[in-house]
């Protein structure tokens, strides 16, 4: 007989790892069951391959633009192969990295499919047969995976999910994308900048739905401008066809339908959170929309188990995982100081071309909500490092309450903005208002100045426009 | 011991450093009341009438009209006509090199003025005169002089200063509240007539960096200040204010660091020779473990009573309420915890502690049970307070917490001192039977064994059950023997007839 292991997580993406390092960190004996990658979606199927791809696509965005730096090339060539070994390489060399990780803390890492089949008991099937955990806390980090439309599921021949577009054998001639979030934006922009026809089909009013109105027109007439074809209020009915010669047939609002031929179709509507077979609902777990439910703390309706992540709601970040993953554990151990997750504190970022990256309400939020505000705005072409990039579409948005100065909401389009949102993050975090942000002296020449410059817009003393 | 209290210079303020003593109000022999009127002092901001902090009789002036000293410095003694004025000498004389030992325990913390440095100042004696010495080393010019008009608005001791130098203070310009002159103002403006202004003795100055130990948490600083200060052992209140939005920044706790910590050379570490035996350093807590338990071991008697637990019915009250409710799960040992709790409200005899000291018994009306805990390299005691009073649910759901938090070290001290009562349970390690040391000043321990199947007489026949073995530990200066057996008859009853524990 052995004692209950503190700490067992399953799934080992970017919530659950983290939480079995914190949870081990703090002296708890710690399992994490992983059924296939360490590192989860995130960096094997998503955020870090993904950006190795979008560098691909900048690269051959700079290629064909050589001239405005006075270089000219011939004959470049391009191996999709290649771009496709450079991104599954960076996904494998980190995915030992966490594997070193958890070896480093005392993580106990069981391969395995893990599910809970009864309170404080983790049963995993390994190779080796069943083995079953004795546990004080449970955690579920089990992510989330494609969405499928009713009558339209990805079949990775002519309906891809991000799985296949990640590790295409070659660039389709046209793609057609259905849905506009973070993940369809960013592979239009890839396919796009990698010679693709591209048309991005969303349902709702504007794309990437969730982001502020106006980062989110401007966007659009940037995709536009490169030749992506951009349907909003559009639904896609039926793939019809072959691979190669798709007919997709797409429903707009105002009535009507369209028949787009497309080569490839790539469905990006949306996660779903993986929670069959887990056992969950014979326990009494209750679910919200899908999504196991959670309180400010991540427990479960059920005692001694917590879930993290994707699984747990909304937003599907792996920033928010990972923060849910320590404060749950932090909670769990005692640890002082701990805070419960403050929605409006969590950044996004989308990386297509141009780069959008955002934090707290919208302006329409903010007014939907009676909020009394002030915006700034500040635009990447009255900013010297963005025109000496020769990159200088974009601007930078803030949202300031009127009355405290409180920073309400950030939203950026334009070069590199999602290294630079986090100067906002930390700005709310302490509770800075637009007085100390003013203060603030920024480098120049920076692209960080147009966010001192928006925070002095929303003032009305922007200096340089 | 007798009262000797000091009147101290009070703190008026984040940023104040200083004072300087007006006049008295009260003379030497004097008695004076709490709140009571006693001296005038200046900051360099206001100068105010200082109240009595407490109530007394005056005995010694310290310090002299005049005079400036930092927070916290001796402005007068206080003691009753009965203690000698050798006393005081001697008092006065220990207080006298300029340390930074604590203020002896002698001085009384003030309630209108809570802030009591640590420091000690260095007191002059029976001071020189300080109208001698403010004379001395003024030279006032010629621009300046004349006599004083009385209509002019000054602050008492720049009124005072002006009439020793001859200063006209209508030719001064004020930069106090309403123009009000100050002695930095009237410095100012002999310094820049091209006079000279005295200097006040260093001995005067403060000897050592004020430490306030009053609460800082309402003092507005950042995040890093507030911080950088509780690592530092600064005091917010020490801290000037320099920050933003009035609040105290990371420059102004290093700054009052840097004076209260002046720089140590590095010591030399001598490098332990490599021994063929590790040594491993007892922990705080092995050192703890050790010491009460030897000795507990050495002046309880302990002696021993055992006895079998049938746990059948139990373990069925156990899966039926796991079984039917998502929110909890019982274990054994939460269901153990309760049955102990029940038994020893009806036993309270067995609920004690035995204070050596007052060479008394006691004995408690709520069962207070410390439950042992292994972690890595040691053991801890968590209590589950008023057992006896909680629902199986509340105590399960506290020992879940109580046991994480024991491991990761992040219990309270509350949270695991004290206890009426102990429990050390080894069956999830399989151990059939054992017994456990009292865990003093506690009257008994039990120790719980692994429920395993028996072979038991059940209804006059052999059968197979699950039973356990318990052993009470009991400190026979406390506990006799009938009453340990009175203690775990009732522990049998609950735990055999679990549904009483419902009542």
């Amino acid at each position: 007989m052995t004692d209950k292991i503190d700490v067992v997580v399953i799934g080992g993406g970017p919530g659950g790892y983290v939480a079995a390092i914190r949870a081990a960190q703090l002296g708890l004996t710690t399992a994490l069951v992983e059924q296939q990658h360490l590192g989860g979606i995130c960096l094997n199927w998503g955020c870090i391959p993904t950006k190795a791809m979008l560098k691909g696509a900048e690269v051959g965005h700079t290629l064909k633009h050589l001239n405005t730096f006075g270089f000219s090339a011939e004959n470049v060539q391009f191996d999709i192969a290649q771009l496709v070994a450079h991104s599954r390489g960076v996904s494998q060399r980190l995915t030992s990295g966490i594997a070193w990780l958890l070896k480093k803390n005392g993580v106990r890492v069981i391969d395995g499919r893990g599910r809970v089949s009864a309170k404080g008991v983790v049963s995993v099937s390994t190779g080796q047969g069943e083995q079953v955990l004795q546990a004080r806390h449970i955690i579920v980090a089990t992510g989330a995976r494609p969405r499928s439309l009713p009558g339209l599921a990805a079949d990775g021949q002519k309906v891809w999910s991000y799985f296949d577009a990640l590790v295409p054998k070659s660039v389709p001639a046209s793609l057609l994308v259905i849905g506009s979030g973070a993940i369809g934006v960013e592979f239009a922009s890839l396919y796009r900048d990698l010679g693709s026809e591209v048309t991005l089909v969303e349902v709702a009013r504007q794309i990437m739905p969730v982001e502020d109105h106006e980062v989110a027109s401007l966007v659009q007439r940037e995709f536009e401008q490169r030749g992506i074809r951009v349907l909003t209020q559009a639904r896609v009915s039926a793939v019809e066809g072959e691979v190669g010669a798709l007919r997709c047939r797409v429903t707009l609002k105002e009535g009507g339908e369209q028949t787009v031929h497309v080569s490839q179709v790539l469905l990006a509507a949306g996660i779903e959170p993986n929670t069959q077979d887990m056992g969950l609902e014979t326990l009494g777990v209750e679910f919200e929309n899908g999504f196991i439910k959670t309180d400010a703390w991540c427990r479960t309706s059920v005692v001694g188990l917590y879930a993290i992540g994707d699984v747990a709601g909304a937003p599907c970040l792996a920033h928010k995982a990972s923060h849910e993953g320590v404060l749950c554990v932090e909670k769990l151990a005692g640890v002082d100081g701990v805070h419960p997750l403050d929605k409006s504190r969590i950044p996004g970022c989308t990386y297509a071309r141009p780069e959008v990256a955002s934090l707290g309400l919208t302006e329409t939020a903010a007014k939907a909500r009676g909020l009394n505000i002030r915006v700034g705005r500040f635009d990447y072409q009255a900013n010297g490092k963005a025109l000496a990039m020769g990159d200088s579409t974009g601007f930078v948005k803030t949202i300031f309450d009127a009355d405290t100065g409180e920073l309400l909401g950030a939203h950026m389009v334009g070069p590199h903005v999602t290294e630079q949102i986090q100067g906002f993050g930390i700005a709310q975090c302490l509770e800075a208002t637009d007085a100390e942000l003013s203060q603030v002296i920024f480098a120049h020449p920076t692209l960080s100045e147009a966010m001192h410059e928006a925070v002095l817009a929303a003032g009305g003393r922007a200096l340089h426009q | 011991m007798s009262a000797i209290k000091i009147i101290e210079v009070p703190k008026w303020g984040l940023s104040m450093e200083e004072g300087t003593l007006n006049r008295w109000l009260i003379e030497e022999g004097d008695r004076f009341t709490l709140h009571q009127e006693i001296c005038d002092i200046e900051t360099s901001k206001i100068s105010n009438v200082m109240e009595a902090p407490f109530e007394g009789v005056l005995r010694r002036k310290v310090a002299v009209a005049g005079q400036t000293l930092p927070v916290g410095g001796v402005l007068g003694v206080v003691a009753e006509a009965s203690v000698s004025d050798a006393d005081i000498d001697a008092f006065l004389a220990q207080r006298a090199p300029a340390t930074a030992a604590p203020v002896p325990d002698l001085v009384t913390a003030a309630p209108v003025a809570p802030v009591v440095p640590e420091v000690s100042v260095t007191v002059p004696g029976p001071a020189p005169a300080p109208n001698a010495q403010a004379a001395q080393g003024w030279t006032v010019p010629q621009a300046l002089l004349g006599s004083c008009p009385e209509s002019v608005f000054a602050t008492p001791h720049a009124t005072r200063l002006a009439n020793e130098q001859g200063i006209d203070l209508s030719r001064i310009t004020g930069t106090g509240p309403q123009a009000r002159i100050s002695v930095a103002d009237i410095e100012r403006a002999v310094r820049e007539g091209g006079g000279k202004v005295a200097v006040l003795a260093p001995a005067l100055k403060a000897a050592g960096p004020v430490r306030s130990r009053a609460d800082d948490s309402q003092v507005l600083a950042t995040p890093l200040a507030r911080r950088l200060a509780a690592e530092r052992g600064v005091n917010l209140n020490d801290c000037r204010v320099t920050g933003s939005r009035g609040r105290v920044c990371k420059a102004d706790v290093l700054e009052v660091s840097a004076a209260q910590n002046p720089v140590l050379a590095p010591t030399d570490q001598a490098t332990p020779e490599p021994d063929a035996v590790e040594v491993l350093p007892m922990s705080g807590m092995r050192k703890a473990i050790a010491a009460r338990l030897q000795a507990s071991k050495r002046t309880a008697p302990h002696f021993r009573l055992q006895a079998e637990l049938d746990l059948e019915a139990l373990l069925t009250l156990r899966s039926e309420i796991n079984a039917s409710a998502p929110a909890i799960k019982l274990s054994v040992n939460d269901l153990l915890i309760k049955a102990c709790a029940l038994a020893l409200v009806k036993v309270p005899d067995v609920n004690v502690q035995f204070d050596e000291a007052r060479q008394a018994v006691l004995r408690f009306s709520d069962a207070d049970i410390s439950v042992a805990v292994a972690l890595p390299g040691g053991l801890i005691t968590p209590i589950v307070r008023q057992a006896n009073r909680k629902s199986l649910a509340q105590i399960s759901a506290e020992m879940l917490s109580l046991v994480t938090r024991a491991k990761a070290g992040t219990l309270k001290p509350e949270e695991f001192q004290g206890g009426s009562f102990s429990m050390s349970n080894l069956g999830m390690l399989g151990v059939s039977q054992f017994d456990a040391i009292i865990n003093p000043p506690q009257g008994a321990i039990l120790a719980i064994g692994a429920g395993e199947p028996r072979a038991v007489a059940h209804n006059g026949q052999v059968a197979v059950r699950t039973q356990m073995t318990v052993t009470l530990s009991c400190d026979h200066r406390v506990i006799d023997g009938a009453l340990g057996a009175a203690f775990l008859k009732e522990l049998k009853r609950l735990v055999q007839t679990p549904s009483l524990m419902m009542l």
